[in-house]
């Protein structure tokens, strides 16, 4: 039976809530996007926290800056294209330059925007933010992590950017679970390969190696990389002792996961198998976000594939 | 602080003075110091409430320098209300490690409010403070935002100002140093904004245009604001000559940014002189 999905934006924007309450600080910004980011709830319980610039999202940006200068803790609300791109230079210079308390949420993170198409996909943020000193990149892959991941922002220090998809995931921590900005999670483990992703992508990992250890006795390990900056360091080298490492990302390949994991593979000399999966650097017409991944093969089908793939060539070493 | 029409004018020829012995030493942006020189001085020698002693005081007005290539103006100022030593300023003033050079930097400059260099960003940020000082229930501060005239083609600039004026933010005060240049050429003919402060009117700012270099007007223009907590912004539009004071810099794009030779330097001290004596 398929377990009931939830929708991370819901999460997040009914935590808000919770958030205010916590913490005085707390205030929401957003350039008309707050229904679209779920943040009815906060809208009726704290109209008097919350300001809506309208559709101006570098004005959004550099108020919220304003606004981290007075001692506040601005959450600004936006999609994850626009913040990242319209009001790039102000996160970069607002608010990363300042190293701003500030916490910058987008939706439609990757492709997950399906239908909508480019201008509302998301599949270049992690590489613009990562660029960013000081710049905290998160990425929560069900709704516990989600609620969790927004509760250890609230207390940490510099500016964080939360990329949101908008595609549903059914839970995947217990309710529990111990999260850290910077730890990355293994909700699956396993000797044979393993495959590093973040977001809706560790779902879909972790039917495939479930498929994987039915169909082969295979055990693959799946490590959520919901801190794509800065990259857990310490779960890449425990990665690459299984001798084969997919790191795939609803993102472009270019500077998104992968290269992140690349890099550190790299730098530490690490003997393994790598290969990346993610958007192969194009533009494709709009299409629901399944299909979507299907054809960049992140989905289960493709991440399966590649793993095996993988693990077949590191069979011949 | 100061408080005549005299002293004023004084401090203010002091500060040009300063500004054309560095320029005499290394590059600054010269031609958009000096015409907001005058507004600059009677802004932080009469008008803000500020503690040189320190820069995080609540009580301060905050001053946020949009047009971040005023940097060296900024600083001399601070410098004569004793933030720092002036000798400092010059010493440090574009060297490695120094806390001043051709923008304001709050890496290593406490008496910067937030960094500054690219246009269109001072307003909202100051729109923010703003708001931010209303919800403190501060009522006796107010945020300052210099701008330049070429920087109001900025997109951001107008989204912040339509902000501004939807959230009542009496507190902030927009001043505009109409210089009538950008880098490139004569405002009018490069952006065509025409009228500036008409367009600030019709988003529903408090409006005021003055001559930027006299100084009975600045300082008019500054009594004449409203309490803190009234609701609307203010906008002053300071209509001032790029170079301002010095025959061979006035209305010329090239000296945007430069340095001067020693026989530009005495004629430049010269002049600058003798306009302040008229």
């Amino acid at each position: 039976m398929e377990k009931k999905k939830r929708w991370v934006r819901e999460v997040l924007g009914n935590y808000m809530v919770e958030l205010a309450q916590q913490d005085d600080r707390v205030v929401a910004v957003s350039a008309d996007l707050f229904r679209s980011c779920r943040m009815e709830r906060f809208m009726e319980r704290y109209p008097d926290r919350l300001y809506n610039t309208g559709i101006a999202e570098q004005n959004m940006v550099g108020f919220a800056a304003g606004l981290c200068r007075e001692g506040f803790k601005p959450y600004a609300f936006s999609m994850a294209s626009f913040v990242s791109m319209r009001a790039c230079e102000q996160c970069r210079t607002d608010i990363a330059y300042a190293n701003a308390d500030a916490v910058l949420v987008g939706v439609y993170a990757g492709v997950s925007g399906g239908l909508s198409g480019a201008t509302h996909w998301s599949i270049e943020d992690c590489a613009i933010f990562s660029a960013f000193p000081n710049m905290t990149v998160l990425e929560p892959s069900d709704g516990v992590q989600a609620q969790k991941m927004l509760r250890a922002t609230l207390n940490h220090k510099g500016p964080v950017y939360i990329r949101v998809s908008v595609v549903p995931s059914a839970d995947i921590y217990p309710p529990d679970y111990e999260y850290e900005i910077g730890k990355a999670s293994v909700p699956r483990p396993g000797t044979d390969g393993a495959i590093l992703c973040s977001g809706v992508l560790v779902q879909y990992a972790l039917e495939a190696a479930e498929e994987i250890a039915r169909e082969t006795g295979k055990q693959v390990r799946v490590v959520d990389m919901h801190t794509i900056k800065p990259v857990d360091v310490q779960a890449i080298r425990a990665a690459a002792e299984t001798g084969c490492i997919l790191a795939a990302q609803d993102h472009n390949i270019i500077g998104g996961l992968g290269y992140q994991a690349a890099a550190v593979i790299a730098r530490e000399g690490l003997r393994t198998k790598f290969a990346m999966a993610g958007i192969d650097d194009r533009f494709v017409p709009m299409a629901r976000p399944d299909y979507l991944y299907a054809q960049f093969g992140i989905d289960k089908a493709g991440l399966k594939k590649k793993i095996l793939e993988l693990m077949e060539e590191a069979s011949h070493d | 602080m100061l408080s005549t029409v005299k002293q004023l004018s004084l401090a203010a020829l002091e500060i040009k003075k300063e500004l054309l012995t560095l320029c005499a030493e290394k590059s600054i942006h010269i031609g958009g110091d000096l015409s907001v020189a005058d507004v600059m001085t009677v802004l932080w020698q009469y008008q803000m409430k500020y503690n040189p002693l320190n820069p995080e005081d609540p009580g301060r007005d905050r001053f946020i320098l949009s047009k971040g290539h005023a940097a060296a103006v900024t600083s001399l100022n601070q410098a004569a209300i004793g933030c720092f030593r002036k000798e400092d300023f010059f010493r440090e003033y574009a060297t490695n490690g120094g806390r001043f050079s051709m923008h304001s930097c709050k890496l290593v400059n406490p008496f910067v409010e937030v960094s500054t260099g690219s246009l269109g960003h001072g307003l909202s940020i100051g729109a923010g403070i703003a708001a931010g000082l209303r919800r403190k229930g501060n009522a006796q501060n107010r945020v300052y935002v210099v701008m330049g005239d070429g920087e109001q083609g900025e997109g951001s600039v107008w989204e912040a100002a339509m902000h501004a004026a939807h959230y009542r933010l009496g507190n902030l005060v927009a001043i505009v140093d109409c210089n009538g240049l950008e880098a490139d050429g004569p405002v009018a003919e490069l952006t065509g904004l025409d009228d500036i402060g008409e367009k600030y009117r019709a988003f529903g700012w408090r409006v005021v245009d003055i001559d930027g270099h006299s100084i009975p007007e600045i300082k008019g223009a500054f009594d004449g604001l409203g309490a803190p907590e009234s609701e609307k912004p203010t906008a002053i539009i300071a209509h001032t000559v790029k170079g301002n004071g010095v025959s061979f810099m006035e209305n010329d794009v090239n000296w945007h940014a430069g340095r001067m030779t020693a026989e530009q330097y005495e004629q430049a001290m010269k002049e600058i002189q003798e306009k302040a004596a008229l």
